[in-house]
């Protein structure tokens, strides 16, 4: 049977938008800006424009800071992003990580601890990575703050 | 004929423009979604469900209204999601109308949008044929030799024979093009939320720029753009409370005549004049047989037609019945079509002057409240094109 | 609501690769479904079709199926998220009146795309996507690990629900070949390979091409089509929010809203007495559970007790005997109507009377849709 491969490429570029803009910006400072909801007080980290409870506008920004909680992890064996997904040599753990006064939590990797080791709940604080760039890339992960 | 009656109670747009850089795309469906609940005055809770199209290829995003469903009114809502290419706006306007007339629920917000700019457009319309024709060059039929011979350079490839073919029927001349453009791009001067707005463009300017594929020049193409629009639906008894006049919904059709154009494996076009548009044609009388008319040249009021190319829009008014064949480049020359005129056509500018495709097809049906007709039933007609602008229409009476 | 019949399917069999080409496939499920029903294209008024332009690699996807679909010179349309949604739209069109026969199918050829890979298009472009950490795998883990830290549900019980799975599949005719396997046991699911720990690959389902098509009517004419229709008597549809980390992993809100406005348009009180089969889409195994749950089959956390009675739980095999996205939500339905027609043949659940089909789209089943099925008279 007749097959071809091939690679079909387009580029995209993708608007973030003013309000991630600001993000993007924290993160070239190294800092973490989040936004409130103006109806229902909810604290978004990333920052968004609307508050899907109350379909109002989120407009007032507030600086995070860097620590924050595991709400859930995973150990990945596998690393897909949009060329292919494949195995990886080293596991690798990911997690939700709720920064403290935000209502919502980032995926990120969890570093520096041995995947046993582990557990929802515990403390952790961003690592940056070592270029700074002002996209999410910077944040390179999360590593256990010594002490649960 | 339904058994619920659907209504629109109101219309939602974002500013149209080339480049909406300062929202990314959840953001700029949000500012439709929030113009169309104010227009309509009701609380965002009592939408009961969100349809959203959009042709995915332009942003490189896959159901976009996953991630977007905050932003669109959706939370812990039902959401569909119906998508059939350059028909899309259509295509959701057709299913919100679906989705109330069958009772399962009552108001209904029907999207559409397409922020164009994230992506590149002519690679993102040519993917559909890409799976095609790549075995092309395999069996020694090169690029060069497709394209001069297939109607390939995309959409204004398309379009461009098919203007040949009309204007060969009709004699209709560059000129009667040209004046399809002027009165649209006077008529997007007029609404708020369009792209190309030229009030005071003539003839002669759309005559003066270069050709892009005879007989299409630049100036008679429509822009890309980024853009949403949201329709709101709802029963007949909810929408006499809530709107002034609301906008009943009595006809709709869309036929797929895809092989008209393009058969799998390039096994080559089903018709050999693109006028022909077997697809409008059925379609046209599948919905006015929902709606009850019999004679659309003296019923019809006021008709937005999808044509983002001059001839197009020609083509469509007389394939609709609204006049007779050839006679088109004729009515628009006597002013019968224009702003003021009998049959007025295309006062929002149409496609020629704002494309977003997803959303190009949505247009705008309560436009004749500025003019104050006095009949509740107020009747126009949308005309879309799936692909290349050949085949497959959708009418909204 | 009124009653919309079921009256024909046909499922393609599915394969690894099925060596067809998408035409090929969809006029095999659509001439099928017609020849089942004994309809003529002719009789059909309209067509809607379930694919994805990024499964297909192909913008406007339902293009080149005009012709293979008999759409054509009918009132065709394309829902892009999962089959079940599209006959959503399907019953839609039925019940306004307007059409008196409509043609629904879904199809996709996960040999040709890489299915995980291009999943990652649905995250959010601004953060997620850029950071590139969740995917199936790991958000199918997330959902494991809270599900099974919440309740306390131990991961041999998860493994059990599998081996169940796997084993009905293995009985169901139009299952996944490579997928079936009448010999496993607990010990097989928890030493395969971890794809994203808790998440085991013999609890995440092997991807297969496949089309699947039904045809509805509205009451009157199902009944002059048939002796045997299944009736939709009930449906509800729900997304949730995007952002995992808003929501509670271990139970599912989205369908708990779905399966309550689906079972009030049925006049389902009490599920766990009144469904008799329930054919759940769920991502992974522990997905099937969660959603099962928050159907009202069971009590919350309790979904293992479903091997012990109550609601058959994928009797088929569930997305166990092979996933093919677009068109799992309608093999689920086709599925359930098998049962209450009584041609399930080796899995089918004896008396099934009702029965409930789950369709869903996005991670960790985001937006879920529920139809309560009846059969005709059993």
């Amino acid at each position: 049977m007749y097959v071809k491969t091939g690679i079909v490429a387009p580029e995209y570029n993708f608007w973030v938008g003013l309000v991630m803009d600001k993000f993007y910006d924290g993160l070239e400072n190294k800092k973490f800006i989040g936004n409130k909801c103006s109806k229902c007080g909810k604290v978004f980290l990333p920052p968004r424009k609307i508050c899907g409870d109350c379909f109002a506008k989120a407009e007032e920004f507030l600086d995070l800071p860097g620590t924050g909680v595991v709400k859930n992890f995973t150990i990945a064996n596998y690393n897909v992003n949009e060329r292919k997904a494949r195995k990886l040599k080293e596991p690798l753990n990911v997690g939700l990580v709720q920064i403290d006064g935000a209502d919502t939590a980032i995926i990120t990797k969890i570093l520096n601890i041995n995947p046993d080791e582990i557990k929802e709940g515990m403390r952790v604080k961003v690592v940056w990575a070592d270029k700074i760039k002002g996209t999410p890339k910077d944040i390179k992960g999360f590593e256990p703050i010594g002490g649960e | 004929m339904s058994k619920v009656q659907p209504a629109i109670i109101s219309c939602g747009f974002s500013e149209h423009a080339s480049k909406r850089s300062d929202v990314n795309m959840a953001e700029l469906v949000y500012e439709a979604v929030e113009n169309s609940i104010q227009l309509a005055n009701i609380d965002w809770k009592d939408i009961d469900l969100i349809i959203n199209g959009n042709m995915p290829a332009f942003e490189g995003a896959n159901m976009p209204e996953l991630w977007m469903g905050d932003h669109i009114a959706a939370k812990n809502k039902p959401v569909l999601r119906v998508t059939t290419g350059g028909t899309t706006g259509g295509s959701v306007t057709i299913a919100g109308y679906y989705a109330v007339a069958s009772g399962l629920y009552d108001t209904v917000l029907a999207i559409g949008f397409e922020q164009q700019s994230c992506g590149d457009t002519a690679l993102g319309l040519a993917s559909v044929a890409i799976g095609e024709i790549v075995i092309y060059p395999d069996v020694g039929y090169d690029y060069g030799k497709m394209a001069s011979n297939m109607s390939a350079g995309a959409a204004i490839g398309v379009a461009a024979y098919q203007a040949m073919n009309y204007m060969r029927r009709s004699k209709a001349t560059e000129e009667d093009l040209a004046r399809v453009v002027v009165q649209n791009r006077r008529n997007a001067a007029k609404t708020w939320w369009t792209h190309l707005k030229m009030p005071t463009i003539t003839i002669e300017d759309v005559l003066d720029t270069p050709y892009l594929s005879y007989p299409l020049r630049f100036g008679m193409v429509c822009p890309a753009s980024d853009g949403a629009c949201a329709i709101l639906f709802t029963t007949e008894e909810k929408a006499r409370q809530i709107a002034d006049i609301p906008v009943y919904v009595n006809g709709v059709a869309s036929v797929a005549n895809e092989p008209a154009i393009l058969a799998p494996n390039m096994e080559g076009a089903g018709q050999v004049d693109p006028c022909e548009q077997l697809g409008a044609m059925k379609s046209a009388e599948l919905a006015y047989g929902q709606a009850g008319i019999s004679f659309p040249e003296k019923e019809i009021d006021y008709v937005e037609v999808y044509s983002p190319f001059p001839n197009q829009e020609l083509m469509w008014v007389e394939r609709l019945g609204l006049f007779e064949e050839n006679m088109a480049p004729e009515a628009y020359k006597n002013g019968l079509t224009a702003w003021d005129g009998e049959l007025p056509v295309n006062c929002s500018g149409g496609v020629n002057s704002t494309n977003a495709i997803g959303a190009s097809a949505m247009k705008d049906p309560l436009r004749p409240h500025c003019k104050s007709w006095e009949k509740l039933q107020i009747k126009y007609l949308k005309r879309s094109i799936r692909q290349w602008g050949m085949d497959g229409v959708a009418q909204l009476i | 609501m009124e009653k919309v019949g079921i009256v024909g399917y046909y499922q393609v069999k599915p394969g690894l690769d099925t060596m067809m080409s998408p035409p090929d496939m969809i006029f095999t499920a659509v001439r099928g479904a017609l020849d089942s029903a004994g309809l003529k294209r002719k009789d059909l008024t309209t067509v809607i079709g379930c694919t994805n332009d990024y499964y297909d690699g192909k913008t406007i996807s339902n293009a080149y199926k005009v012709d293979a679909s008999g759409a054509y010179m009918k009132d065709e349309s394309k829902v892009e998220f999962d089959g079940a949604h599209a006959a959503l739209y399907g019953v839609f069109r039925v019940l306004s009146g307007n059409h008196k026969l409509a043609m629904i199918y879904g199809y996709s050829m996960p040999s040709c795309f890489p299915y995980e890979t291009v999943r990652v298009l649905e995250l959010d472009p601004t953060f997620d996507r850029t950071i590139s950490l969740l995917n199936s795998y790991t958000a199918g883990g997330m959902q494991m690990r809270a599900y099974m830290k919440k309740f306390n549900v131990s991961i041999e019980d998860i493994a059990k629900i599998a081996v169940n799975s796997i084993k009905n599949a293995a009985k169901n005719p139009s299952a996944l070949p490579e997928a079936q396997q009448s010999n496993i046991s607990v010990e097989d699911v928890l030493e395969s390979e971890i794809l994203s720990s808790p998440l085991r690959k013999l609890m995440y389902p092997m991807l297969c091409d496949g089309t699947a098509a039904i045809i509805l009517a509205p009451e009157k004419q199902s009944l002059k089509i048939t002796d045997n229709p299944v009736w939709i008597t009930g449906v509800g549809s729900c997304q949730d929010t995007y952002y995992l980390g808003e929501r509670d992993l271990s139970i599912s809100t989205s369908m708990e809203i779905a399966a309550k406005k689906a079972y009030k348009i049925a006049g389902i009180n009490d599920p766990k007495k009144e469904v008799d089969v329930a054919e759940i889409f769920g991502h992974t195994v522990c997905e099937d559970l969660i959603l099962a749950e928050a159907a009202g089959l069971c009590e919350q956390g309790n979904g293992t007790s479903l091997l012990d009675g109550g609601p058959a739980l994928n009797p088929s095999g569930g997305t166990m005997s092979g996933l093919t996205p677009c068109a799992c939500g309608l093999t689920r339905i086709i599925e359930a109507v098998k049962q209450l027609q009584g041609e399930a043949q080796d899995i089918q659940i004896s008396g099934a009377k009702k029965a409930i089909a789950t369709g869903q789209v996005g991670f960790c089943a985001q937006n879920n849709i529920l139809y309560v099925l009846e059969g005709g008279g059993n």
